[in-house]
């Protein structure tokens, strides 16, 4: 088997909602490996969310062990979760989150100054992020100035800047048009095929499909 | 990462510049008002001090006013007795004054006839424009001459050329003086005035204007390399020994001018302090926008702390949002104050004193503030969940 990059052993993640115990996540085992393209499906409710936080390093399990590229998550106070986040995870979102009052290489350029490196080096590496993605003439453009398709390049290059261990979209089509879903899914696809990890969290089917594996989420279980 | 912060707090500030106009208000009234207190206060000061030491420092005037008990004591003599007991006095010179009519043919005027002693101009600094002052063989053979001060010359001789005629000056009979010497104008100061003052010798006029023995008062001039307060002080601890602080007074210009510096340094920092109340009420206005800014960027907040942004990373994000709006507005605070202070003291006419330290201090207690009431919106921000941040709508 290959080196499992994400390693999840009976995760439960409960949270108490008024007099209920809300079990989002009741007793998952998974793991991904380096280098993989996968999709976690599930229905709206299915605890997908609550995996997508816990990979995330956004959420700790109430039991269980996640390891993140061989690191365990568990009992990590929110100084430790943030600096993993930092190295291993690259966050990819549905409303693409970019900050608005800065340009795009700025937005690209932050991650970096999260993690420490120097302003020159910041300012290089996002220009290659950038023209990874294939928004060099767009990197001067804030926000507002740029469409849909290419805001969420932006994010894509800001989520790949830092060279995480994993890329982790949320939904990363549900806000563009079907021909701009594809286009991104591709530069997901091509992004995989350099080697780099992709998690892609979906209810959209045939979006998961068109991942390599696909693992499943209902009630809160993994589906056989 | 701090100017990181710094660019992100004025890009915070130009993208909401009503609100930040109307949230910096008060910080920029308090720091105004602190600014141009502390100024208008140094200014007064000045001036006062100004009007104080006009005549000089270094001059002192001792006034017996004790009954007949210590009248004996307050001779002619008692010049030198106080200039060989208090080391730091150059020169005592006694003085005598009593108002008398001067008369020149149709002109006569009230003026002020004073008894002093040959060296009396040269050691007040007091010039002579016509003429000469007289001598102390004048003083010695009791001469009956006399220095005019400038206006009295004027209206006893309105076409000018007054030495070397003769002038009567009346007490109980009219008796003539040759004038030796016009006087140039001199400013008074607060306790000496030259103008309207006729001057005749010491013994000229305690022998033929008015028959007396005890002397009117004294003026003591300080060495130039001694502090006239010090020296005040001696005389003052002398005189209470030797007669008690009931039967003279004593005027020290140097001694008032530190009282007024004490006088407007207490009221312009109490003036100050109420000021500063208003710094405190634009600190709420502070923390009451920053609570406002942390809540509308809540998904901002989670966004970053996505990205790798550590608590104490978002903390120091908005602590320092804080501080640069507070700066901006104590900046701006202190170029009002100044404003303020200029108008003020040009309608006045007092001239300026610019107080540095009022600007460091206003500068430094506006940031102050900002860290004060900043702290907590930012540890709010900085313990937002990041998940809840994220779906925040």
């Amino acid at each position: 088997m290959a080196i499992s990059v994400i390693s999840l052993r009976d995760v439960r993640r409960y949270y108490i909602v008024g007099d209920f115990i809300v079990r989002a996540l009741d007793g998952v085992s998974v793991d991904i490996g380096k280098g993989d393209f996968t999709a976690i499906m599930g229905p709206s409710g299915s605890g997908k969310s609550t995996m997508m936080n816990l990979i995330g390093c956004l959420d700790t399990p109430t039991s269980g062990k996640v390891f993140i590229d061989g690191e365990d998550t568990a009992g990590l106070e929110e100084d430790d979760l943030a600096f993993l986040r930092s190295r291993k995870i690259g966050f990819v979102f549905q409303q693409f989150n970019l900050l608005g009052r800065i340009s795009a290489l700025e937005n690209v350029m932050t991650p970096l100054l999260y993690a420490g490196v120097g302003p020159r080096e910041r300012r290089l590496r996002a220009k290659d992020a950038l023209e990874r993605v294939g928004l060099k003439d767009r990197m001067m453009h804030r926000p507002n100035e740029l469409s849909g398709g290419q805001k969420q390049r932006v994010a894509i290059a800001r989520a790949i800047v830092n060279n995480p261990s994993i890329l982790l979209a949320d939904e990363p089509t549900g806000a563009l048009d079907t021909k701009t879903g594809e286009q991104i899914m591709e530069l997901f696809s091509d992004l995989n095929k350099e080697g780099r990890t992709v998690v892609l969290v979906t209810h959209n089917v045939e979006i998961g499909m068109a991942c390599q594996q696909q693992i499943r989420i209902r009630d809160g279980k993994v589906e056989a | 990462m701090f100017w990181e912060n710094v660019k992100l707090a004025l890009g915070a500030m130009k993208s909401n510049k009503m609100r930040t106009i109307l949230s910096l208000l008060g910080i920029v009234i308090g720091v105004a008002s602190v600014v141009a207190i502390l100024t208008l206060g140094a200014s007064v000061n000045a001036s006062i001090k100004g009007s104080i030491s006009a005549g000089g420092l270094e001059l002192v005037t001792i006034y017996p006013t004790g009954t007949s008990k210590y009248a004996s004591t307050f001779n002619e003599a008692f010049a030198e007795t106080l200039k060989g007991e208090v080391s730091a006095i150059q020169e005592v010179m006694p003085v005598n004054s009593h108002n008398a009519l001067i008369r020149n043919g149709q002109n006569s005027t009230n003026g002020n006839i004073s008894g002093v002693q040959s060296s009396f101009a040269q050691v007040l600094g007091y010039e002579v424009e016509q003429g000469s002052f007289f001598s102390m063989e004048d003083n010695i053979s009791k001469h009956q001459v006399v220095a005019l001060g400038s206006e009295l010359a004027k209206e006893l001789f309105p076409e000018g050329d007054a030495v070397g005629k003769y002038v009567s000056i009346f007490r109980n009979q009219a008796k003539s003086y040759l004038v030796v010497a016009v006087m140039e104008s001199k400013d008074a100061s607060l306790n000496l005035s030259y103008n309207y003052g006729a001057y005749i010798p010491y013994n000229t006029y305690t022998s033929r204007f008015m028959s007396v023995s005890s002397v009117g008062s004294y003026i003591a001039k300080i060495k130039s390399d001694q502090d006239p307060i010090a020296a005040s002080k001696a005389i003052t601890s002398y005189l209470d020994d030797l007669i008690g602080s009931d039967n003279y007074s004593l005027f020290s210009p140097a001694t008032l001018s530190e009282m007024a510096d004490q006088i407007t340094g207490t009221f312009s920092t109490f003036l100050a302090a109420i000021a500063a109340i208003s710094l405190l009420v634009g600190g709420i206005g502070i923390m009451n926008i920053m609570l406002v800014s942390v809540t509308e960027r809540t998904r901002e907040i989670g966004v970053r702390k996505a990205i790798g942004a550590s608590p104490s990373i978002i903390m120091g994000q908005f602590i320092t949002e804080a501080v640069v709006l507070t700066f901006v507005g104590g900046v701006i605070g202190i170029t009002l104050g100044t404003l303020i202070s200029y108008l003020v003291t040009s309608a006045m006419g007092w001239g300026m004193s610019i107080s540095v330290s009022s600007y460091l201090l206003s500068a430094g207690f506006s940031m102050a503030i900002g860290l004060f009431f900043g702290w907590y919106p930012a540890r709010k921000a900085s313990r937002l969940d990041p998940i809840d941040a994220l779906n925040y709508e």
